[in-house]
């Protein structure tokens, strides 16, 4: 037998067992309110392991620890998860990538990059109704016998084939069959998390606009194969691709009244994360994909609030970007920041090193002289003297 | 995609083969080279750069254990070389270019500090030194470890001919970077660039 038309006979088989274990998994019921599974079953381990998780997320570096953030999103959170109020505890975790994830016992985490780029309360309604839905359909329980089922499937199959390449791609094969149950989940739970924020009275528009503008900012990634994610097709694919969530979510809202308090919800919302804009956008830059750091701050500035924060960032993008051009774009936005009375003070010494760049030793001299009033107790402030001091050695000043 | 797995098994494959032909050597104390940047051990401390996935510029020395202490030796950056090697293209690490103000020095400092895995990296007490007749910088570290652990730190920088020479040292705060703090100092202190 050649070794074609056993890949194709392998793969077909793998096809047949991935179908055969989805259809193993039963659908969920909604779990009952308060319900905490027998140590001694699977569900049981898993929430064993989860409230381990969950101990060990209380002392990581990366916990949200300031009070009112996490008072607003778990509130937020408590509307949406009515019933299940109680029982799911929200953690914000200060790392730079939209991520919301729920364990099997309720302990949600909603990371800082997904804050960043919610843009309003309704959107965050959404993302949190949508992981209470896996918490209260038992998707991870449904998961981890899926995975269970595929994984000896696919041992199984491997033993059969008697290990090496072909081995290895039955096992791939596998492993992708429990990245296609998840797409299901994932469906299933946009749905249910849809349903249960417009149920809070949140926007039915807000979620297919914040896909959207998930989509818009993959599309601006600095990297190819980041702008191919959103349509790229492979045994891998963990998630439907965002054209077709979109559309679903369009679908939804199709016919639905607006929320009448859009506006006063969005403010509210941005109100809560100013605190954390400044520190989560440079954590942001440090993931050094700067287009879509730019496309970024171009949606959070479209609202017209915290400009000087967000025109700072936008030319901290460019100064660190440096490709051609990218020195002026720096430079026009640290100008626009410096209008504006919310800008960081570290403002002052970037405008002041960009004028010099710029061959405009005044400028410079202006905005270095403005950072020394303003950061009086600065660790940098001698290297901002002597930046001054060569100025005014070489100006005859 | 199905490719790109089986090379991720074989480079593990070939790295597990190549890593039973290395070991942890001592270096002793004395002068010793990363490249063209000198120094002088107090102490006998243990190489280990060969497990540190790290480019050929940077030497990773210990004493007690890479998570205990370590100090990073670097020999002299070129434009576009780092500290820490991407994982992947779409994860570019900090990468030095000559001109960078002194800010953006103890900048890509910090933010490859950041690439390694720690968290909340913040600098206090920036400051001029000399190396030789080359003007530097001295910056104290903290940060976290990814489970809470508090980490300081101290780098010092110096930029001769259009390279930048960095030493790093890296210690919990408790017990560790106290324990070597002496030393790290006196190392830093005798760096020189050959030449």
């Amino acid at each position: 037998m050649s070794r074609r038309p056993a890949l194709r006979a392998a793969v077909s088989v793998i096809l047949a067992a991935s179908f055969a274990t989805t259809a193993l998994t039963p659908a969920f019921a909604q779990r009952a309110v308060g319900a905490r599974p027998d140590i001694a079953t699977d569900e049981g381990g898993l929430w064993a392991q989860s409230d381990k998780a969950e101990t060990e997320a209380r002392s990581k570096a990366e916990l949200n620890t300031d009070p009112a953030l996490t008072a607003y999103v778990r509130g937020v959170s408590c509307k949406v998860a009515a019933e299940y109020c109680g029982e799911v505890r929200v953690y914000v975790m200060d790392r730079p990538y939209f991520n919301a994830q729920m364990a099997p016992n309720g302990y949600m985490e909603v990371w800082s990059g997904l804050l960043l780029r919610v843009r309003s309360e309704s959107e965050l309604a959404f993302v949190l109704g949508h992981e209470t839905s896996h918490f209260a359909h038992g998707h991870s329980l449904a998961a981890w016998r899926d995975m269970k089922a595929r994984a000896n499937v696919g041992m199984f199959l491997m033993v059969a084939a008697g290990g090496g390449a072909l081995g290895n791609l039955l096992y791939l094969g596998a492993v992708s069959g429990m990245f296609a149950f998840s797409r299901e989940q994932e469906e299933d739970a946009d749905q249910l998390g849809f349903g249960l924020a417009t149920k809070a009275g949140y926007d039915p528009a807000a979620p297919a606009t914040l896909w959207r503008a998930l989509k818009a900012e993959t599309a601006s990634s600095d990297f190819e194969k980041v702008r191919k994610q959103d349509t790229r097709a492979s045994i891998f694919a963990t998630h439907p691709v965002t054209s077709d969530r979109i559309a679903a979510l369009d679908k939804l809202a199709a016919g639905l009244p607006p929320a009448p308090a859009a506006e006063a919800e969005r403010v509210r919302y941005r109100a809560a994360i100013r605190p954390h804009l400044a520190a989560w956008l440079a954590d942001d830059l440090r993931r050094r994909d700067y287009g879509q750091t730019l496309h970024l701050i171009d949606r959070l500035a479209a609202d017209g609030e915290d400009l000087g924060v967000l025109e700072f960032y936008k030319g901290e993008a460019y100064r660190r970007r440096r490709l051609d051009g990218d020195q002026d774009k720096a430079l026009a936005a640290y100008v626009a920041a410096s209008a504006r009375p919310d800008a960081p003070v570290a403002l002052w010494r970037e405008l002041g090193d960009m004028q010099m760049k710029a061959s405009a030793p005044d400028k410079a001299r202006a905005a270095y002289e403005t950072y020394l009033a303003k950061a009086v107790d600065a660790q940098d402030r001698w290297i901002v003297e002597a930046s001054l001091k060569k100025i005014n050695g070489t100006s005859g000043t | 995609m199905i490719a790109r797995h089986l090379r991720t098994l074989a480079a593990v494959a070939a790295l597990l083969t190549l890593t039973a032909c290395v070991s942890i050597k001592a270096v002793p104390a004395g002068p010793y080279a990363s490249g063209g940047h000198q120094v002088t051990l107090g102490k006998t401390w243990a190489d280990f750069s060969p497990f540190s996935g790290a480019p050929k510029t940077v030497k990773l020395l210990t004493i007690d254990g890479p998570l205990l202490n370590r100090l990073y030796i670097i020999d002299g950056l070129k434009s576009g070389e780092f500290i820490v090697k991407p994982a992947r293209k779409e994860q570019p690490t900090p990468t030095w270019r000559p001109g960078m103000t002194p800010v953006e020095q103890v900048e890509f400092v910090t933010d490859s500090v950041s690439a390694l895995g720690y968290q909340r990296v913040e600098t206090d007490e920036l400051r001029p030194i000399k190396m030789g007749a080359s003007d530097g910088l001295r910056v104290n570290i903290a940060a976290k470890t990814a489970g809470g652990l508090d980490i300081a730190g101290v780098a010092q920088l110096t930029e001769v001919g259009d390279r930048l020479y960095v030493i790093l040292y890296l210690a919990p705060a408790e017990h560790y970077f106290g324990a070597t703090q002496g030393e790290v100092e006196a190392v830093m202190n005798s760096a020189r660039v050959a030449g």
